[in-house]
């Protein structure tokens, strides 16, 4: 929910309540003011009709005056002072409310009760009126709390935002830092101040752990070359016994794992770096064919069922990238596929597709581009390759997708 | 022939002179930017096997010094960055070849021994081994003047092997120069085999001696048949 619907809600519910409760208590508040207002008159009249039978010794007249009715009714021998208010309907022609004071009057011996009854129209007209302007500011208020809260909130909260709009766009590791505009409202400069701390320390940590990548893979280099070295040189003692040369070669073993651990990482933080940045007209189904010819040993080695279908194809990328892809994932489906296996390579207009017959089952395609991601196989892969062509292909502004049907691992780029 | 190594591992600089080391070179080693550009300055070396981070200053500027004074020393860079880019810088300033940490020595001894073979015979690049002989520039070899067919790889696998006389030489390090670096399928070394018995068969049946010998399924060896293993 967004925060201006969430403070609206809020806002109108409490609003309405507030004035559903305020109307509710002044409409009766206003009733009871009136009625007692009415019933004054009421007993003003009882007043003159008691001092006319008082002063002449018998009723008045009864005049009609509008909204007022008065009723005698003789009342046998009762001398009980009765006296009541009460609010009637009248069986008029138009049903209306009634106020009426009922009394017992002696006049001349005989007890009269008498009705003195005031309309309620006026009454009522009041609070008609009062209620519908009332509930007509009610809405009023809303609408206009309504724009202003959207217009004010919008304002106000524009700050926000862009703040937001720009962290949105923000990835780490990329050159563009995201721009906050300075505010004049406290809070949003904090707000601005802190992201863009925690931004330029994050991109600092960032940058300080590829170059520590990068200066540790060079640095790495050497003694490796070193050990390798020595085991050439080693090697060459004709005093060597068979059990001795097993130990060199994996020695040798170690050594070579290590070295390419450290060339894919250091491949990894080159194209995360960005330096692979020129480009050029690769035509892409040449370089898939020296790819193959390249590998045709392994490929017949293995006796693959290869199937070729290859459409000339330009692609634009870094050449060196584009290497390093073929490489990696041909190396990928040559090592996962048994003797006898089946590969298929396939180029037209916007894809590439290799893939593989399965040695096991479906990969985890969540982790299958992950670094060190080993679908479960032996240790003897440093399980960079895949990670590697993923990369090559997010700077080259492709898309790698992984699938698997029928026992068959499917890689596809897409232009 | 005298080959200067400017590296300032020291233990990586006493390898290389220990592999290269033998009848035809001898190898001087400087370890800092200064002595080596003193070394330059006095002699001349059939090859300069140069490191580019050094002590004192980058091998680019020995590589530079080198040319200016007109040096004809062949000259290979070992560098522990392996980016186009170094390699490219590395050529045009004047380099012969470029070679990547962490090499294998054979492939070293191959590439100086190229570097060696085009300053010194000038075109005419016959390379013999007993009764072997290859012609380099029409990639051809003979075994007593009869051609014998062989396919691109066996051919390197000879000049590579004949680079590496009397030297063991790693799995690793043939199926390294065979396929380049890019291939991360060496897990197993067993089509390595097939081409070596290939090379083998074909070099026998032309009428050489039997050369390659395998040892303890470590590596391989090239060496007269009267040597012993």
């Amino acid at each position: 929910m967004k925060l201006f619907s969430r403070y609206n809600r809020i806002n109108i519910a409490s609003t309405v309540a507030i004035f559903l409760l305020a109307s509710t208590a002044f409409y009766f508040l206003l009733r009871f003011v009136l009625i007692g207002q009415v019933d004054d008159d009421l007993r003003i009249e009882q007043r003159e009709i008691e001092g006319y039978s008082q002063k002449f010794g018998r009723l008045p007249e009864p005049i009609a005056v509008k909204d007022q009715v008065i009723e005698f009714v003789p009342a046998g021998k009762i001398g009980s002072q009765r006296k009541a208010f009460q609010t009637i309907n009248s069986s008029g022609s138009q049903r209306e409310d009634m106020r009426q004071l009922i009394f017992s009057l002696p006049v001349g011996g005989q007890w009269y009760e008498v009705k003195v009854a005031k309309s309620l129209e006026g009454t009522d007209e009041i609070i008609r009126s009062v209620i519908l302007i009332s509930v007509s500011t009610i809405l009023a208020i809303l609408v206009a709390s309504l724009l202003i809260n959207r217009l004010v909130l919008r304002s106000l909260w524009k700050p926000f935002y862009d703040s937001l709009s720009a962290m949105q766009q923000f990835r780490l590791g990329q050159s563009s830092r995201p721009v906050f505009t300075p505010t004049s409202i406290e809070e949003f400069d904090t707000l601005n101040s802190t992201l863009e701390q925690s931004l330029s320390h994050a991109e600092s940590d960032y940058q300080r752990l590829r170059e520590f990548t990068d200066n540790a893979s060079h640095e790495l280099q050497t003694p490796l070359a070193v050990i390798r070295s020595k085991l050439d040189v080693l090697i060459q003692d004709e005093a060597l016994s068979e059990r001795q040369s097993q130990i060199v070669q994996s020695a040798y073993d170690a050594v070579r794992k290590m070295a390419r651990l450290n060339h894919s990482l250091l491949l990894l933080s080159k194209i995360e770096n960005r330096q692979f940045a020129d480009l050029a007209e690769i035509r892409f189904d040449q370089l898939v064919e020296a790819k193959l010819e390249e590998f045709s040993e392994l490929l017949h080695d293995k006796q693959f069922k290869l199937t070729v279908s290859l459409k000339p194809v330009i692609v634009r990328m870094n050449a060196e990238l584009a290497d390093a892809l073929l490489n990696n994932l041909f190396s990928n489906a040559i090592r996962h596929t048994n003797i006898g296996g089946e590969i298929r390579v396939a180029l037209d207009d916007n894809q590439f597709s290799l893939s593989n017959s399965a040695q096991q089952d479906k990969l985890d395609e969540n982790k299958l581009f992950d670094r060190f991601y080993k679908g479960g196989q032996s240790s003897d892969q440093h399980g960079l390759g895949l990670s590697i062509a993923y990369q090559i292909c997010q700077v080259s502004g492709f898309s790698i997708k992984y699938q698997y049907n029928n026992q068959v691992h499917w890689f596809t780029v897409t232009f | 022939m005298k080959i200067l190594v400017i590296e300032d591992e020291q233990q990586l600089s006493e390898s290389i002179s220990a592999y290269l080391n033998n009848e035809h070179f001898i190898c001087e080693t400087v370890f800092d930017f200064h002595s080596a550009i003193e070394k330059i300055s006095l002699y001349d070396y059939a090859c300069i096997i140069l490191d580019i981070s050094l002590p004192g200053g980058s091998g680019l500027d020995i590589l530079k010094e080198l040319k200016s004074n007109n040096k004809a020393d062949g000259v290979l860079i070992i560098s522990a960055k392996n980016s186009l880019d170094d390699k490219i810088l590395g050529l045009k300033t004047g380099a012969d070849d470029y070679l990547t940490k962490p090499f294998h020595l054979p492939e070293l001894a191959a590439r100086v021994d190229a570097i060696i073979r085009r300053k010194s015979f000038d075109g005419r690049s016959l390379v013999r081994f007993d009764e072997i002989q290859l012609d380099l520039n029409e990639k051809l070899v003979k075994v007593d003047n009869k051609i014998v067919d062989l396919t691109r790889k066996e051919y390197d696998l000879l000049l590579y092997f004949i680079s590496n006389k009397n030297r063991v030489i790693s799995k690793g390090a043939i199926a390294e120069h065979l396929w380049g670096d890019n291939m991360d399928l060496a897990d197993n070394y067993d089509f390595i085999y097939t081409h070596i018995k290939n090379l083998r068969k074909k070099l026998i049946q032309a009428g050489s001696a039997d050369y390659i010998k395998s040892v303890y399924g470590m590596g391989y060896k090239f060496s007269a048949a009267n040597q012993p293993k």
